[in-house]
């Protein structure tokens, strides 16, 4: 089975991140925000269309694309 | 003189700290992005630099790397990193590769008037001695820490103190000290310090590389028998193992020098604004209202009172110079050309006012990044991305500003199409025409107006889909963005960049449109001969007639509009001021027909912005053909759209 994604969680949700599976470019940019192993992820809020999400790392709020959350494998349980 | 780099996160307040020391008006805003080019100022005598906000030292976007270059290669004499004090973990992270520079820096903990209201304490002696650097305090807002942030910088620039912080785990920091002692190091270009060639060479960063000369097969062999070793301990690829690396650094630096305590719970005014199904309404009213209060009803009560008492004025005037026995080439040039010209255009100043004021308030606050989030679904249908709204918005003060702001979209081909398609957003000088023909063919049409900026998005989606219908190699692109607090917009700021951009304006109407109106008057009140002909024997109307015909089958195909539209290359005001002097009191309805006045203002929406805008397509482009295909395309789009609505129009009135 699949890891769970941040993309996979609920709003006001969180998840501590495990890998980030993303092509080399956006994963340097991803981890340059701040998503590194085991920061803790919360999802703030999802767009209009329910996507971009907003999400909450390391006491700042940015958005990403479904896309992009999927690429951020979350730890089970 | 020494040179100073402020840099930084993006939005962490050094264009607000630049503007504060250098007494100049970089444009300021609250979103990641709003710097997009360097900018010079003095202060006490020192050269001092603003750049773009990064995020690290790893470019993406265009304006990204101009930071990166001008911080390696301007050689600074002090690195002032300006710090968002209520985002430290992040801020440290670029601050571990800022170090590594081996230049004297100075850290700026900058909106300290937040701290207490987010409940964090930072410890500054603590902050200093982990990176052996001089910490001040700071709020660039509220101009508080200023005069100590200054005496840091004197004592800086006399000692030279350079900066050095925590290390990484040992096994990368094996493999660093092996690489620095190791004898090929020495292909490395000496302007660099020796720990972060080795680092860059680890990475095998591409904008590195490109600066080394070819390395060494030896080197090569140690540097790849290292990457194996870290990625067999690490069990991750080589870049993010070092991103890992910086972070932990950030974080245990973090830990040691900031106290947090719970922040009050406030009400989010975030949770009506992006709402999931209030978002998208919210963003249509707040800019529907950005338009009515400023054209509608400023314009409306303003345009019809400086109309009246210009041609009091004149007339006057008139009365005056002919009395005191001036010579009528002089006082028919003053009041025919000058007084008409930059009159039909300074009427506008007031709504503009308004209208840049509202703006700046817009992107003051922190909602840009908002409309960003809310739009970026419904942009990438069109090839676009959330992050083309922003030059939208800009687009409706001014293309120019706008069209530099694209340098924020990381992807190429995005960013290009956003480039193509910010001119039809129209730009506060095309109001007047639009205000113009309006008010003369359609006064009962009150939802005309908005119309125009109903018609540019339509351009804008065609553009997105044709553009999506041709484009082979569709990429996924990532989209990140932060999200800024939101922010009370201050009264001074607020002040001082409406008046910025409204002088410009004013200045635009003093230069380049006065300059305009004398030329026109002469050309369209003389013949060849240098003569006093009437307009329509002028050398204008000559020149005009030249290229009337091409306009004929979209509906005006007359010399004076002609000869407007091409003045309007200089600027689009002058296209009003223009027709005024060229029309030579006779009302304009005289020169349209209703299908044709319609064509004329759609063709002007449309058609390719004024010789400002098209220079900075040309800079942001680099590349000449595709600057010219996009005017084609402008143009082409333009005629189309004019020759169908003409034709239809037609059948109509």
């Amino acid at each position: 089975m699949n890891n769970k994604t941040v993309e996979q969680l609920n709003i006001g949700e969180s998840g501590i991140i495990n890998s980030i599976q993303a092509p080399k470019e956006i994963k340097r940019r991803l981890m340059d925000m701040g998503f590194t192993k085991g920061i803790t992820v919360n999802v703030v809020k999802k767009a209009p269309m329910g996507d971009p999400i907003e999400v909450c790392i390391r006491g700042y709020n940015l958005c990403i694309r479904k896309e992009q959350a999927s690429n951020l494998e979350i730890r089970n349980n | 003189m020494a040179t100073i780099c402020l840099i930084g996160n993006p939005n962490c307040g050094k264009s607000t700290l630049f503007n504060k020391v250098t007494d100049m008006v970089a444009h300021v805003g609250n979103w990641a992005g709003v710097t997009v080019e360097e900018k010079y100022g003095d202060w006490n005598g020192n050269q001092t630099l603003d750049l773009p906000g990064i995020y690290s030292l790893s470019p993406y976007s265009p304006e990204e790397k101009l930071s990166r270059r001008f911080i390696l290669d301007s050689e600074p004499d002090l690195i002032i990193d300006v710090i968002d004090a209520t985002n430290l973990e992040r801020s440290l992270y670029l601050t571990t590769q800022l170090v590594e520079l081996g230049r004297p820096m100075i850290l700026a903990l900058n909106m300290q008037d937040l701290l207490e209201k987010e409940g964090i304490k930072i410890d500054l002696e603590q902050l200093s001695k982990m990176f052996h650097t001089r910490v001040v305090n700071i709020s660039a807002s509220k101009g508080t820490g200023i005069e100590e942030l200054s005496r840091a910088v004197n004592k800086t620039l006399a000692d030279k103190k350079i900066p050095s912080c925590s290390l990484f785990a040992p096994p990368l920091e094996k493999i660093i000290t092996q690489l620095i002692a190791d004898d090929f190091m020495h292909v490395a270009p000496k302007a660099y310090p020796r720990r972060w060639c080795a680092i860059k060479l680890l990475e095998e960063d591409e904008l590195f590389l490109e600066r080394m000369p070819p390395i060494p097969e030896k080197l090569q062999k140690s540097l790849a028998d290292s990457r194996e070793k870290l990625i067999k301990v690490f069990d991750d690829d080589i870049d993010a193992i070092i991103i890992d690396q910086r972070y932990h650094v950030a974080e245990d630096i973090t830990k040691i020098c900031e106290f947090k305590t719970e922040p009050p719970q406030k009400f989010k005014i975030d949770t009506i604004l992006t709402n999931r199904f209030l978002a998208i309404p919210i963003f249509i009213m707040v800019m529907a209202s950005v338009f009515y209060v400023s054209i509608s009803l400023i314009g409306g009560l303003t345009i019809p009172l400086i109309d009246s008492s210009i041609t009091s004025i004149s007339a006057q005037l008139h009365i005056f110079l002919d009395s005191v026995g001036v010579i009528p080439f002089l006082s028919n040039m003053l009041i025919d050309g000058i007084i008409s010209g930059v009159s039909a255009v300074l009427t506008f100043v007031p709504q503009l006012f308004i209208l840049f004021t509202l703006l700046s308030i817009l992107e003051d606050c922190g909602y840009m990044s908002r409309i960003a989030f809310i739009m970026d679904r419904a942009m990438r249908d069109l090839g676009l991305s959330g992050k083309s709204i922003i030059p939208l918005v800009i687009g409706t003060g001014c293309t120019v500003p706008a069209i530099m702001s694209t340098r924020t979209i990381e992807h190429p081909k995005m960013r290009k199409l956003t480039i193509l398609v910010t001119p039809f957003i129209p730009c506060g000088a095309k109001l007047p025409i639009f205000s113009l023909i309006i008010g003369s063919f359609f006064q009962n049409a009150w939802y005309l107006a908005p119309m125009m900026y109903f018609f540019g998005i339509l351009a804008i989606a065609i553009t997105g889909i044709i553009s999506q219908l041709l484009d082979r190699h569709k990429e996924s692109n990532a989209f990140i963005l932060e999200l800024p607090r939101y922010q009370m917009p201050t009264l001074r700021n607020t002040w001082v960049q409406t008046m910025d951009r409204t002088k410009g304006f004013i200045l635009k109407a003093g230069t380049t449109i006065l300059l305009a109106s004398i030329v026109i008057w002469f050309l369209s009140n003389y013949n060849f001969t240098l003569k006093e002909a009437l307009p329509t024997n002028s050398m204008l109307a000559f020149l005009g007639r030249l290229i009337a015909p091409i306009f004929k089958p979209i509906g005006f195909g007359t010399w004076q509009a002609s000869v407007a539209l091409l003045t309007g290359i200089a600027a689009k005001e002058s296209i009003v001021s223009t027709l005024s002097v060229a029309l030579q009191g006779a009302a304009i309805t005289t020169l349209f027909t209703k299908a044709g006045s319609f064509s004329f203002i759609l063709f002007v929406l449309l058609s390719s912005p004024c010789i400002a805008a098209l220079s900075a397509m040309a800079t942001e482009y680099k590349d000449k053909k595709l600057f010219i295909g996009a005017i084609a395309y402008q143009v082409g789009l333009a005629y189309l759209a004019s020759f169908i609505s003409y034709r239809i129009l037609l059948g109509v009135f």
